[in-house]
């Protein structure tokens, strides 16, 4: 068995990018030795700023020998009426170097043919290696490509090295102008330029002598392991598992040291400080136990050691200028107040046919109003968006919300103002939390409503490809703050009430189903998250949605209920009764009890009037899992009804009353939930 | 002692030595090295080229009054253009930091990502900005399109700040205390500089005058291009682009009128490349 190792040498490729490449440059092998028949037994795959690395073991020498069976002609051409082979069959037998006698005669699907069998050598491996390696690396998609040389071939930077290895010894091929060779480099600064490998084995060795730790879990350890090492006494680094991923794509020889700052500095807010050392410089921060940031920086330096602190002091230096900038901006922002800055919002575009941010708040301001008269709610959305034209949020965008937040306090609003200011934007990505106060909520509410309503008006429509306006996690956003803050609005009446404050002209056409529809889309995504069964969500949005939190108490009665025998047996008695109504146009009139024949229908319709009134209550209440308790009660009188009573007969008072009673009954089931929709627990094996 | 101008003396010198013409600075205001006739317009075209100089760029929005240790208004680039770049184009980049006294292997060097682009000029290239212990030191491209024109062969464009690697080497904590020669310091030679541009850029321009002489600046530049003067049309362009940045640090420009702006000079800069190429594109150096 073999093992092969190949190295793709680069120009330094973004660190963001290298994870998703790296798995495309595997899987594409994989595929395409799969396709040329060869097995291997493992794959391993490292990478680093300047290289990709994929390692094969348990490989073949070469694709298994096949025999494939050649066809020749019929064989009744073959063979004359005497049985004698026919010039046609000679020829057969000659073209395959064969004697007439090596010829045997096959059954196929057409009918009997002479054939012979062949045996088909297995192609080796090295040619096959040679023959896929240009073809994976062109698999490699990128999101940004560049080109360096005449032959315009476009990757992400220029290819600079291969080390293609077969076992100890070199594989040569040749692609875009490089030959693949047995030689790697060094860390660029502590390791040889040339360094020649004898053996697949050898590698990951002679690497990390050149100062290269080229696998990224072993990169990712020494980081996470240093990280704790070199925070100072009873101190640790905030944890922040996004910037230990990038920065072991950032560095070969990645080692941890800690840096200081000025602690005047810890005047500025917290926000402040773990962003300018995040988003600029990627150095962790230093908190002690109660999470109070303290005057230190951990960062994550491409080099074996720091013995004479210069680089720590270089960077201590560059911090220092960060922060020096920030405190700047912090001072001169407060110069103008929030206040003052609304008139500046006349000149930022929110969207060009949807205007300014000036207009977007009094958008927001005017539904604000509408979900709840409350004086600090108005002054907040009044000025949640005067951040935007402070030089801090030009600077670190993802500080928006936060800024504004921290100079309203700095400005001396009330505590709910600025918190609802510093969280309106939130949720900001999947998976973040819903703004802890209620006012937050609501202008959280308020802008995500008017920027989706708004973007639907003039067209902007999220697409599979394209949602540029990110309208999806928006509207993800806004029924997660509905849920979460139990928000009991339906979303029809949200989107009615946002689809006001646009002129007529701008909303081409009637666009209250589409949003509503396109809300209803995340609400089941939330739903399926939280586990709903997808035929209890079908069933609970196939009826008008009160609001996101009814509709999971809904989900959750009919998940309940769901399993007990008689609700399976009502369901389908309803899916009866709803088939038998579609199929029915005539205007019903109110039943009438003298009219009711049989006792069956008789004793339906009293179960019926018994607990209408008290299903309409619970369903009032709220209580679903109750009203669904009763409705399921009346299995006992529809079974029998449907067992003995003619819904369809020709009698026309009869059928009439009998159809009105069966209307009745479905409407008080989608008083709930469409239960037609439930698959029974038998039918689902099926689907 | 190593000073400000020793620095720039050794880094012109190891370009020179490495086959570069070293041009001198261009004398319209721009706001980086990239805008120097010498590198628009060489980048373009199938000639190679070979190039280096100092260009003094103006930025009116990092004016600071002379106040911050790392900001000012005007600062010096050195820029470097290699068409087409040669294999090892890092590594010669990196010998150059060698070459000015800094040892590499004891400090902590890396290539991020960092994608330039200047959409007055319709360019912009792939590339990373070299940060030295933490600090930006230089920016380092392959251009890909330059007046809107794809760019072949392509160019390495590595463009040096020239303080920061100053700072860095002199172990300054303010450019104003760089020892520019033995006897002067950075803030010695240019503070009154900073301190009056700082004013006049954003208390002082008079915004009115500004947007007239942005739209003359733009005509003139036309009619140069018209009677098939590219050059001059180009100095007219710049104008525009210094014009604008004024504007800018004024805070006279709103985001809208900024797209306007921006396409308008684009649009210009666009025409002057075309117009470049097909005038001078047969034509041997």
């Amino acid at each position: 068995m073999n093992k092969f190792l190949f190295e793709l040498g680069l120009e330094e490729i973004p660190a963001d990018m290298i994870p998703k490449a790296l798995d495309q440059m595997c899987d594409s092998c994989e595929r395409l030795l799969g396709e040329s028949q060869i097995n291997f037994e493992g794959l391993q795959r490292f990478a680093s700023p300047r290289r990709l690395v994929l390692r094969l073991e348990g490989l073949p020498d070469g694709q298994a020998e096949r025999e494939e069976v050649v066809l020749g002609p019929s064989q009744s051409v073959a063979y004359d009426q005497d049985k004698k082979p026919t010039r046609a069959l000679e020829g057969f037998a000659r073209k395959g170097g064969l004697a007439v006698a090596d010829i045997e005669v096959v059954d196929t699907a057409k009918g009997a043919y002479v054939s012979y069998r062949k045996t088909i050598p297995g192609r080796p491996l090295v040619e096959i290696l040679q023959e896929i390696l240009p073809k994976v690396l062109v698999s490699i998609s990128w999101p940004k490509n560049m080109v360096w040389q005449e032959s315009r071939f476009r990757f992400i930077r220029p290819l600079r090295w291969y080390l293609a290895l077969l076992n100890n010894e070199m594989l040569p091929f040749e692609f875009q102008g490089i030959q693949a060779n047995n030689v790697t480099r060094g860390h660029r600064f502590l390791g040889q330029a040339i360094i020649q490998v004898q053996e697949v084995d050898h590698y990951l060795d002679r690497l990390r002598e050149n100062y290269v730790l080229v696998d990224p879990e072993e990169r990712k350890a020494k980081i996470t392991s240093e990280i704790e090492q070199v925070a100072p006494d009873q101190l640790h680094a905030l944890p922040d598992p996004d910037l230990v991923g990038m920065v072991v794509y950032l560095n070969e020889y990645p080692t941890v040291i800690c840096g200081g700052f000025d602690p005047k500095f810890l005047k500025l807010p917290q926000a402040v400080l773990v962003t300018v050392m995040r988003h600029h410089q990627k150095y962790f921060s230093v908190v002690d136990e109660s999470d109070e940031i303290q005057p230190y920086f951990l960062t994550v330096v491409n080099t074996h050691g720091d013995p004479d602190g210069k680089i720590r002091k270089g960077h201590e230096k560059v911090l220092k200028a960060r922060l020096e900038d920030s405190a700047f901006f912090w001072k001169a922002d407060r110069k103008e107040t929030l206040k003052d800055r609304v008139e500046r919002l006349n000149h930022v575009v929110f969207q060009e046919a949807l205007g300014t941010y000036h207009a977007k708040i009094t958008r927001i301001r005017k539904l604000c109003v509408h979900l709840e008269k409350n004086e600090h709610l108005d002054t907040a959305a009044l000025l949640c968006k005067s951040d935007l034209t402070t030089d801090m949020v030009r600077e670190f965008p993802e500080l928006q919300g936060t800024m504004g937040g921290l100079y309203a306090h700095d400005e001396g609003y009330p505590d709910e103002v600025c918190q609802a200011i510093s969280e309106h934007y939130k949720p900001v990505f999947l998976g973040d939390e819903s703004p802890s106060s209620r006012l937050g909520a609501l202008l959280s509410v308020a802008d995500k409503l008017d920027t989706i309503v708004g973007c639907f008006a003039i067209g902007i429509v999220p697409t599979g490809s394209s949602d540029p306006f990110a309208l999806r996690r928006q509207a993800q956003g806004l029924v997660k703050v509905l849920f979460d803050l139990k928000l009991d609005w339906s979303p029809r009446w949200l989107v009615d009430l946002a689809l006001k404050n646009f002129p007529k002209e701008l909303k081409g056409q009637e666009i209250t189903g589409t949003v509503t529809d396109f809300l209803e889309g995340r609400i089941r995504h939330i739903f399926q998250e939280k586990e709903v069964a997808y035929d209890v969500l079908n069933a609970v949005l196939a009826v008008d949605i009160q609001s996101v939190n009814d509709a999971f108490r809904r989900a959750q009665a009919l998940a309940e209920i769901r399993s007990q025998p008689d609700f399976e047996a009502l369901a389908i008695a309803y899916k009866r009764t709803k088939n038998i109504l579609a199929k029915q146009s005539i205007e019903l009139s109110a039943v009438q009890e003298d009219a009711l024949a049989d006792p069956e229908e008789r004793s339906l319709f009293d179960a019926y009037r018994k607990i209408r009134p008290e299903v309409e209550h619970s369903v009032h209440e709220g209580d679903y899992a109750a009203a669904l308790r009763m409705i399921a009660g009346l299995r006992e009188t529809v079974d029998p009804f449907f067992d003995k009573v003619l819904v369809m007969t020709d009698d026309e008072t009869l059928r009439n009353n009998r159809l009105r009673l069966l209307h009745d009954i479905s409407q008080l089931f989608l008083s709930i939930a469409d239960i037609s929709e439930i698959v029974r627990e038998r039918d689902e094996h099926y689907e | 002692m190593t000073t400000f101008q020793q620095i720039i003396h050794c880094l012109q010198e190891y370009w020179m030595d490495y086959g570069c013409i070293i041009q001198q600075p261009y004398d319209v205001e721009v706001g980086a090295g990239t805008m120097h006739p010498e590198t628009f317009f060489r980048v373009l075209g199938s000639q190679p080229y070979k190039v280096a100089y100092v260009q003094p760029s103006r930025r009116p929005t990092d004016g600071r009054y002379g106040e911050n240790p790392n900001r000012v208004y005007r600062h010096y680039q050195l820029q470097v253009i290699l068409k087409p770049p040669p294999d090892d184009v890092q590594e010669i980049y990196l010998e150059s930091l060698r070459k000015i006294g800094i040892p590499l292997e004891e400090h902590d060097l890396r290539f991020e990502e960092d994608n330039w682009e200047a959409p007055t000029l319709g360019a912009w290239g792939i590339g990373w900005q070299v940060l030295l212990d933490g600090m930006e030191v230089t920016q380092f491209t392959y251009f890909q399109q330059a007046g809107g024109l794809d760019l072949m062969p392509i160019s390495a464009e590595i463009t040096y700040g020239l303080e920061r690697i100053a700072t860095f080497i002199t172990d300054t904590s303010s450019v104003f205390d760089l020892p520019w020669n033995k006897e002067l310091t950075y803030g010695g030679v240019k503070r009154h500089e900073e301190v009056e541009f700082s004013k006049y850029n954003f208390e002082v321009a008079d915004t009115d005058l500004l947007f007239q002489l942005f739209d003359l600046y733009e005509g003139e530049s036309y009619r140069c291009l018209d009677a098939d003067c590219i050059l001059p049309a180009y100095d007219y362009c710049l104008k525009c682009s210094h014009t604008f940045n004024l504007l800018d640090s004024r805070g006279a420009i709103s985001v809208t009128q900024r797209v306007g702006i921006i396409a308008r000079v684009r649009s210009l800069s666009v025409k002057i490349a075309r117009h470049y190429v097909e005038k001078y594109e047969q034509v041997p150096v």
